[in-house]
C-alpha cells in the first residue's frame, strides 16, 4: 500500500494517517487507491468483463491508464442514477442506447463535440442517442434479435431453414409437437421483453400515442402481435418459463429441449465456445419471423457516452473514439460477439460469413421505438402483464387494457409536462 | 443396564439437539469444502460433499491480480476487505464514543427533557430505518458524502438501540457509588471515566461486537451510497461479482468463506460476551 | 443549568445530533417528499417539482405491483414469523432441558448463522437450493420426492427464502428465550409435576405465562422485521420469479433508486411505517388483554 516505502514514516505521513484514522475519515477519499492518472470506464455484462483488453492499446498509445468497472446488468440503471445524483459518474461509460435520452435530460452525459462522431452507422441507430436535436452518445454495437435454430431437429420434420413467417412458425411448432410431445419449438423467457416487442414491431404496432404520452396497446396491430405471442405458449410450442427457471438455456438448446432460440449476437460467442456440446454445423441463424415474412425489428444497441462531470473531457472523448473505432469494434466482435455499430467495420472479411448475414440484413431495417425516459420501465411492465396473459390470469383484451392503464399511469407526469410545454 | 425413562429421554433430547446443530452447520461446512474443489466439480449429481482433490485455485483466482494479454483483471476482494475492516473499525470506535456516555447520561444524570427524549428514542425503535433512506441519500449528496466512507459510517452511528442498551445496563450501578464520588469533588467526566466505564466494560465489549458485526455485514446502504469500486466494502464487492459468476460455484464459495470466516472467528473468540450480553447474565454455562 | 446538566448534555448531545441528522431530519423530509411528485424530471430540473397531496397515495392504490408486494410481504410474515419463532422456541426448550449436555457448545453453534452476512450466506444457500446440484433436492431425492425448483418456481420461491431467513435468524431469539426460560419458577414446575401434570400442561400453565412477555416482544419485533424484508429477495431472486418475492421494501427500492420516483417511494415508506405501527399496537393490545405485558 505504501508505494514509496523508502521514504519511511515522516511526521507528515504519520499525521496524515492519524487524521485518516480519526474524524478526518469523514472526508471522502482518504484511503482511495485509485490511480489519479487513470480515466474511469463503466460497462455491464461481457463488455465490462472484457473491456480491459481494449484499453491496453489506448494506454500504450496515449500513456493514459484506464480503469474499467464492471457493473452487474441487473443493477446498472440504479448505479448510474445514484452515481449521477452523487456526482460520482466515471469519465466514460457504456449505456444501452435506450437510456441515452434519459441521461442527457438529467445532465449526466455530454453532447458529442463533433457531429462527425455520429456518422458511419446504420439507420435508426442515432435516433435514441439524440436529445433535443443533439447527439449525446457514440454508437458502439448493434444487436438485432434473430432466431437461432437447430438444423438437425428442423430437418427431422422436413425443413432446411427456419420459417420466417408467423404462420410458418406455427406450422413448424405443430409438426415438432407431434414428433416430440415433451419438447418445445421456441424458447421465449417470460420475463424478457424482447420477443414480444419484436413481434409488435413487425406487426407495425407502435406502443404509444399522443406525442408519446399515452399507451396505444388496444389496437388491431398490437392485439395481433400479442395474440400470436400468447398462442405459441397456449399451444405448447413454447414453454412457460422465466430465465431463472432455466439456469443454462444453451445446454437445453444443445440437448434439443427446444429447437429455436430467439436471441442476439452475443449468443454466437457462447455457441463458438461450447462446440463440445453443440457442433458448429448443428445450428443456423435466420431473421425473426413476421406476419408475412421478415420485417422491421427493433435492435438492442449499446453506445458510449462521456460524463458531464469529467475533469478531462478531451482525453475522455479520445477514449470514446478509441472504443468505437473500427479496430476496437472488430476486436470486440472477435472476443465477445457484439456486432460493430460502424458501417465501415462491416467491410471486414471477419463479418462476411453466412452466419452474420441475417444480422447484416436486419440492421438495415430497424423498427421504430419510443425514445422517452419512461420506455425502459414501460417495456418491463408491459412484459409483466404479457406474462400474466400467458399464464392465464388475464384474457388478451384484458391484458391490452391493463397495459394501456399501466402505461397511462406511468406517463402521467410526462403528460403534464408536455401539456405545460416543459418537454417536447 | 436397563434404560430408564429418564435416560431414554436424555438420549433422545441430546440426539435431537445434535441433529439440529448438524443441520445448522451443514451450509458452513459445505461452503468450505466446495471452496477447495477444482472448478466445476460441485456441478455434479449427486452433489459431492468432499473435494476429490483439495486445491487453492479458487482462492488464488479470487484474491490475486491476474494479467491476460497485457490487461489486468482483479476482483478486488482484498482491497474490499481492507475497506470493510476500516469502515467497521471506525464505526465501532465512534459508535462507542457516542453511545456509551449518552446511555450513562440517560440512566444516571438528571437533565431537563430527559424523560421525554427517552420516550421518543424508544418510540423511534419501531420506525424502519428505510423510511429515512431515500432523503438521507439526498442530504448526503448535498454534503458531498455520497461515494465516501463517511457516507457509509455516519448512518451506523445513530445508535438508538445502543444508547438504550447502555442505559439499561447502567441502571444496575448503585447511585451511592456515583454520589460518593461527587461528594469527594470528582467532576462528572472523571466519574464516568474512572468509576462507571470500568463497570460497563463487559457490556461495552458486547456492544462493540454488535457494532462491528453490524457494520461488517451491512449491505443495503453501502450498495446505494458507494459508486467507485475502490470504495466497495466486502459484501458489495461480493454481490457485484456474484451475479456474473453465479455458475462458478467454487469461486463464489471461496468468496463466501473469505467474507464469513473473519466474523465467525471474531464471534467464536468473543462469544462469551456476545451471548452473555444477550442473556443479560441470567444464565451460567 | 447545573454542572450535572451541562455534563449530561455533553454526553448525550453528540449522538442526539447524529440521530437528528441521519434519522429525524430524513424521516421528516420523507414526509415532505411523499406529497410531491419528485421524479427523474425533478432531478433534471427543479421547476418540474409539484405538490400533489395524497396523489401518490391514490396512485399507489391503483398500482397492481404494489398490491402484489403487499400480498407477498403478508405471506412472508404470516409464514415466516411462526417458522422463525417456532424454531427459536423449540431449540431454546431443548437447551433448557436438564438432561441436555454441552449447552454452551450447542448455543454457540446454533447462533453462528446470525453473525454472518447476508450476501455471503445467500451465495451458499443459492447453491443448496439449486434445482439440479443442490443438497436439498438431493436429500429429497433420497425420500423419493421429485426435485423442487426452489428459486425458479413462483410457488416455491417464498418458502425457499423463508428457509434461508429462518436458518439465519433463529439463533437470536433462541438466546432471548433461553434467558426467559431461566426465570420460570422451578418450585411451581415441581409442584405441577407432583400434581401429575403432563409435559404439555406444564408448558401451557407454568412455562408459557412466565415467558409470555418475552415471547410477545419477540413476536412483535419479528413481525416488524419480516415486514421490512428486502436484502434476502434482492440477493436470492431479484424479486422474481414472476414478481413472487417482491416485498414492500423491494418495491420501494425499485421505485426510488431504480426509477428515481422518490415521491412515490417515500409514500411507500410511510405506508410501511403505518403498517408496522398499527400491527405493533394491535399486538401489544392483545398482549395486555392476556396480561402478558
Amino acid at each position: 500500500m505504501n508505494d514509496r516505502a523508502g521514504e519511511g514514516w515522516t511526521r507528515r505521513r504519520a499525521l496524515q494517517a492519524l487524521s485518516c484514522a480519526s474524524t478526518a475519515t469523514l472526508l471522502p477519499g482518504c484511503t482511495s487507491r485509485r490511480d489519479p492518472e487513470a480515466l474511469t470506464f463503466w460497462a455491464t455484462g461481457y463488455e465490462g468483463d472484457y473491456a480491459p483488453h481494449l484499453m491496453t492499446a489506448f494506454s500504450a498509445r496515449t500513456g493514459i491508464p484506464v480503469e474499467t468497472q464492471s457493473l452487474p446488468g441487473t443493477a446498472a440503471h440504479e448505479k448510474y442514477l445514484t452515481a449521477r445524483a452523487g456526482a460520482s459518474l466515471p469519465d466514460v461509460m457504456m449505456l444501452p442506447s435506450g437510456w441515452a435520452g434519459e441521461f442527457a435530460m438529467i445532465g449526466a452525459i455530454a453532447p458529442l463535440p463533433d457531429p462527425a462522431l455520429a456518422q458511419d452507422t446504420f439507420p435508426g441507430v442515432m435516433r435514441p442517442l439524440t436529445y433535443e436535436g443533439r447527439a449525446f452518445a457514440m454508437p458502439w454495437s448493434v444487436g438485432s434479435q434473430v432466431q437461432f435454430y437447430r438444423r438437425d431437429l428442423l430437418g427431422e420434420v422436413g425443413y432446411d431453414t427456419a420459417p420466417t413467417s408467423w404462420e410458418g412458425w406455427r406450422d413448424l411448432g405443430a409438426k415438432l409437437k407431434r414428433r416430440h410431445p415433451d419438447r418445445y419449438t421456441m424458447l421465449m423467457f417470460l420475463n424478457w421483453w424482447d420477443t414480444l416487442i419484436t413481434f409488435a414491431g413487425q406487426a407495425g404496432a407502435y406502443p404509444l400515442r399522443d406525442n408519446d404520452t399515452r399507451g396505444h396497446f388496444r389496437t388491431p396491430a398490437y392485439r395481433h402481435a400479442l395474440a400470436f405471442y400468447v398462442s405459441l405458449f397456449a399451444d405448447g410450442y413454447a414453454p412457460r418459463v422465466s430465465s431463472n427457471e432455466l439456469q443454462d438455456p444453451l445446454a437445453a438448446f444443445a440437448q434439443g429441449w427446444f429447437a429455436i432460440y430467439p436471441n442476439g449476437p452475443t449468443l454466437l460467442t457462447d455457441l463458438h465456445r461450447r462446440t463440445s456440446e453443440i457442433a458448429a454445423g448443428a445450428w443456423g441463424v435466420a431473421r425473426m419471423p413476421g406476419p408475412g415474412g421478415p420485417g422491421a425489428v427493433s435492435a438492442i444497441n449499446n453506445s458510449i457516452a462521456v460524463s458531464t462531470t469529467t475533469r478531462r473531457p478531451a482525453e475522455a472523448w479520445a477514449l470514446a473514439r478509441h472504443l468505437t473505432s473500427v479496430s476496437s469494434e472488430l476486436r470486440f466482435q472477435q472476443m465477445i460477439g457484439v456486432l460493430p455499430a460502424r458501417r465501415s467495420a462491416w467491410r471486414s472479411a471477419q463479418l462476411a460469413g453466412p452466419v452474420l448475414r441475417p444480422f447484416a440484413e436486419q440492421v438495415e431495417q430497424p423498427a421504430m421505438q419510443p425514445t422517452i425516459v419512461e420506455w425502459e420501465r414501460i417495456r418491463l411492465e408491459v412484459q409483466i402483464i404479457a406474462e400474466r396473459v400467458v399464464r392465464g390470469g388475464l384474457t388478451i383484451d384484458e391484458g391490452l387494457a391493463a397495459m394501456d392503464a399501466r402505461v397511462d399511469a406511468l406517463l402521467a407526469q410526462r403528460r403534464r409536462l408536455v401539456a405545460a410545454g416543459k418537454i417536447a | 443396564m436397563a434404560v430408564t425413562p429418564l435416560r431414554l429421554r436424555a438420549i433422545v433430547l441430546n440426539a435431537l439437539i445434535a441433529a439440529v446443530t448438524f443441520v445448522t452447520l451443514v451450509p458452513f461446512v459445505w461452503m468450505v469444502t466446495v471452496s477447495f474443489m477444482p472448478r466445476y466439480e460441485s456441478s455434479r449429481y449427486p452433489p459431492p460433499f468432499w473435494p476429490s482433490r483439495w486445491t487453492l485455485e479458487n482462492y488464488h483466482e479470487l484474491l490475486t491480480r491476474r494479467q491476460f494479454d497485457g490487461a489486468w483483471f482483479d476482483y478486488r476482494i482484498l482491497p474490499a476487505m481492507g475497506n470493510s475492516l476500516l469502515v467497521a473499525a471506525i464505526s465501532t470506535l465512534l459508535g462507542l464514543v457516542l453511545t456509551v456516555p449518552a446511555g450513562y447520561a440517560f440512566a444516571k444524570l438528571r437533565f431537563r427533557g430527559r424523560e421525554r427524549l427517552l420516550k421518543l428514542l424508544i418510540a423511534s425503535l419501531v420506525v424502519p430505518g428505510q423510511v429515512a433512506m431515500l432523503p438521507l441519500f439526498l442530504i448526503f449528496r448535498e454534503l458531498g458524502l455520497v461515494d465516501s466512507y463517511a457516507g457509509v459510517i455516519l448512518p451506523s452511528l445513530a445508535g438508538i438501540f445502543a444508547v438504550l442498551f447502555v442505559r439499561q445496563a447502567t441502571l444496575g450501578i448503585p447511585d451511592e457509588m456515583i454520589d460518593a464520588a461527587r461528594l469527594d469533588g470528582a467532576g462528572e467526566v472523571r466519574i464516568f471515566v474512572s468509576i462507571v466505564l470500568p463497570l460497563l466494560m463487559p457490556i461495552t465489549v458486547t456492544l462493540a461486537l454488535f457494532m462491528f458485526l453490524g457494520s461488517w455485514n451491512d449491505f443495503l446502504w453501502p450498495l446505494i451510497v458507494l459508486s467507485d469500486q475502490h470504495h466497495y466494502t466486502l459484501p458489495v464487492a461480493v454481490a457485484a461479482i456474484s451475479r456474473e459468476h453465479a455458475a462458478d460455484g467454487e469461486l463464489m464459495m471461496a468468496a463466501a468463506v473469505v467474507t464469513t470466516l473473519p466474523v465467525l472467528m471474531l464471534f467464536l473468540a468473543l462469544q462469551r460476551y456476545y451471548i452473555g450480553g444477550l442473556l443479560g447474565g441470567s444464565i451460567k454455562g | 443549568m447545573t454542572r450535572q446538566e451541562r455534563s449530561a448534555w455533553l454526553f448525550a448531545a453528540p449522538v442526539l445530533a447524529v440521530i437528528a441528522l441521519v434519522f429525524v431530519l430524513p424521516t421528516l423530509l420523507a414526509l415532505g417528499l411523499s406529497v410531491t411528485d419528485y421524479s427523474i424530471y425533478a432531478l433534471a430540473d427543479w421547476s418540474n417539482l409539484r405538490f400533489v397531496g395524497f396523489g401518490n397515495f391514490t396512485d399507489l392504490l391503483a398500482t397492481p405491483l404494489f398490491w402484489r408486494a403487499l400480498g407477498n410481504t403478508a405471506v412472508f410474515a404470516a409464514l415466516g414469523v411462526p417458522m422463525a419463532i417456532g424454531t427459536s422456541l423449540f431449540t431454546a426448550l431443548l437447551l433448557n432441558d436438564a438432561t441436555v449436555r454441552w449447552k454452551p457448545l450447542w448455543r454457540v453453534a446454533l447462533f453462528a448463522p446470525y453473525v454472518t452476512g447476508i450476501v455471503a450466506t445467500a451465495v451458499v444457500w443459492r447453491f443448496l437450493l439449486n434445482t439440479r446440484f443442490g443438497l436439498l433436492n438431493w436429500l429429497l431425492a433420497q425420500i423419493e420426492v421429485a426435485p423442487v425448483d426452489w428459486l425458479g418456481d413462483p410457488r416455491w420461491s417464498i418458502p425457499a427464502i423463508l428457509l434461508f431467513v429462518t436458518w439465519k435468524v433463529f439463533g437470536y431469539n433462541m438466546i432471548v428465550f433461553t434467558a426467559a426460560l431461566a426465570t420460570v419458577p422451578q418450585d411451581l414446575m415441581e409442584a405441577a409435576r407432583l400434581d401429575g401434570a403432563g409435559a404439555w400442561t406444564r408448558f401451557r400453565h407454568v412455562t408459557l405465562p412466565a415467558i409470555g412477555p418475552t415471547l410477545l416482544l419477540a413476536t412483535v419485533l419479528s413481525v416488524a422485521g419480516f415486514l421490512q424484508l428486502f436484502a434476502e429477495p434482492y440477493v436470492m431472486t431479484l424479486g422474481g420469479p414472476s414478481q413472487s418475492t417482491v416485498t414492500i421494501l423491494y418495491f420501494m427500492f425499485d421505485e426510488g433508486f431504480k426509477w428515481w420516483n422518490l415521491g412515490q417511494a417515500s409514500t411507500v415508506a410511510f405506508v410501511l411505517l403505518l403498517l408496522i405501527l398499527s400491527l405493533t399496537l394491535i399486538q401489544t393490545r392483545i398482549g395486555r388483554r392476556y396480561e402478558w405485558l
